[in-house]
């Protein structure tokens, strides 16, 4: 078992993996977004992230955690899925196995994924509109998976790729920041 | 002269003793005539031996002691100021070497002087640096600290305000920015 490091080919086996058992569910769209929503999820807690790693903590104990933050919003292969990397010691990488599952599952269908981070839960209308404008932005098709992440504060993050389009209330405090630092 | 003179006193004196004598006994106190010429040709031989001979040899031994001791006085007359000059030399020498030693001892005292000046100097101005960096620490100090402050109050304030629009936003408001980068996203004025 590898703790606290992956290289890129076993952030891409873990990702296949994750596809792979994606493809058996009947929706596996759906199953893939909700894999990448639960793991990007709990990778944006740093505090999680190091009791999930901490080798101290009952692995029992960290499939309570992962249970019962998922279980209720999350089918069961989901809360599995989550729950096998963890043992696996890769909740450091969940970010980086969620992303790359995204991109594995958009490659398949042709698109790009733009990964999108908002304080709060966009509607459909607005993931519609966003990736229409996405996609004129950028010239791809484009496959829009949405995180929700308070940090943001307000407004969107959207990254396509290397680039990052930041339209966060978090951005703008973070520009405030540096001019007055 | 003087003995010549006094044998033709005893001459005289003889012939008058010789008078006495026979007039009264006088005559046996004066020399013969005859007696008295030889005496008067042996000494005038004799005188003129003397003076043609022994004098000038006499004169000649004494102009010879006399050019001697000339000759001595005059080789003491000049070592003596020969010696003089010398001590005059030595004299001249001592006072040269007082004067240089004076000399030695004001270029050391006048040295020692600008050495004594120099530190002194180079202590002010170490001193006058010293202060300045000081003084420059506690200016750039004062100002890191007003700066460090200046960025506390503003992370404060950053952190405050992020945490009061976070918790003010409603889920309208929230809308409303996503929406409104989406337009931005899209061109859509």
């Amino acid at each position: 078992m590898t703790v606290g490091t992956a290289s890129s080919s076993q952030v891409d086996g873990y990702a296949a993996a994750l596809l792979d058992i994606a493809r058996t569910e009947p929706d596996s769209v759906a199953t893939v977004d909700e894999m990448y929503r639960a793991a990007s999820g709990l990778a944006g807690n740093a505090e999680l992230v190091d009791v999930l790693g901490d080798p101290r903590v009952p692995a029992e104990r960290k499939q309570g955690i992962i249970a019962d933050l998922l279980g209720s919003r999350a089918s069961n292969v989901t809360v599995a899925a989550v729950s096998f990397l963890v043992a696996a010691g890769q909740s450091t990488h969940l970010a980086d196995i969620a992303g790359r599952l995204a991109e594995l599952a958009a490659d398949a269908e042709g698109e790009v994924v733009a990964e999108v981070r908002s304080a709060t839960e966009l509607s459909d209308e607005q993931v519609a509109r966003l990736t229409s404008a996405l996609e004129k932005k950028t010239g791809k098709k484009i496959q829009v998976k949405v995180v929700v992440d308070q940090s943001v504060i307000g407004g969107v993050v959207a990254k396509v790729g290397d680039t990052v389009l930041d339209g966060s209330v978090q951005h703008r405090f973070t520009e405030l920041r540096e001019q007055w630092g | 002269m003087y003995l010549a003179w006094n044998l033709i006193l005893a001459a005289e004196e003889s012939t008058d003793s010789t008078e006495a004598t026979e007039s009264g006994g006088i005559d046996l106190l004066l020399p013969a005539p005859e007696e008295l010429i030889a005496g008067i040709i042996a000494f005038a031989i004799i005188f003129l031996v003397v003076w043609k001979y022994a004098l000038p040899a006499f004169k000649e031994t004494l102009q010879a002691r006399q050019d001697a001791i000339k000759g001595e006085l005059a080789a003491a007359e000049q070592s003596k100021e020969e010696a003089a000059s010398l001590l005059d030399d030595y004299r001249a020498q001592i006072a040269a070497a007082k004067e240089e030693a004076n000399q030695i001892v004001a270029d050391a005292r006048e040295a020692g002087d600008a050495v004594k000046a120099d530190i002194v100097a180079r202590a002010e101005s170490e001193a006058e640096a010293i202060k300045a960096r000081a003084n420059e620490e506690v200016v750039a100090e004062r100002a890191r600290v007003a700066d460090e402050l200046k960025r506390q109050v503003a992370d404060l304030s950053i952190d405050v305000a992020e945490r009061v629009v976070g918790s003010s936003m409603n889920a309208g408001q929230q809308r409303d920015l996503v929406d409104r980068y989406i337009d931005e996203l899209g061109g859509v004025q």
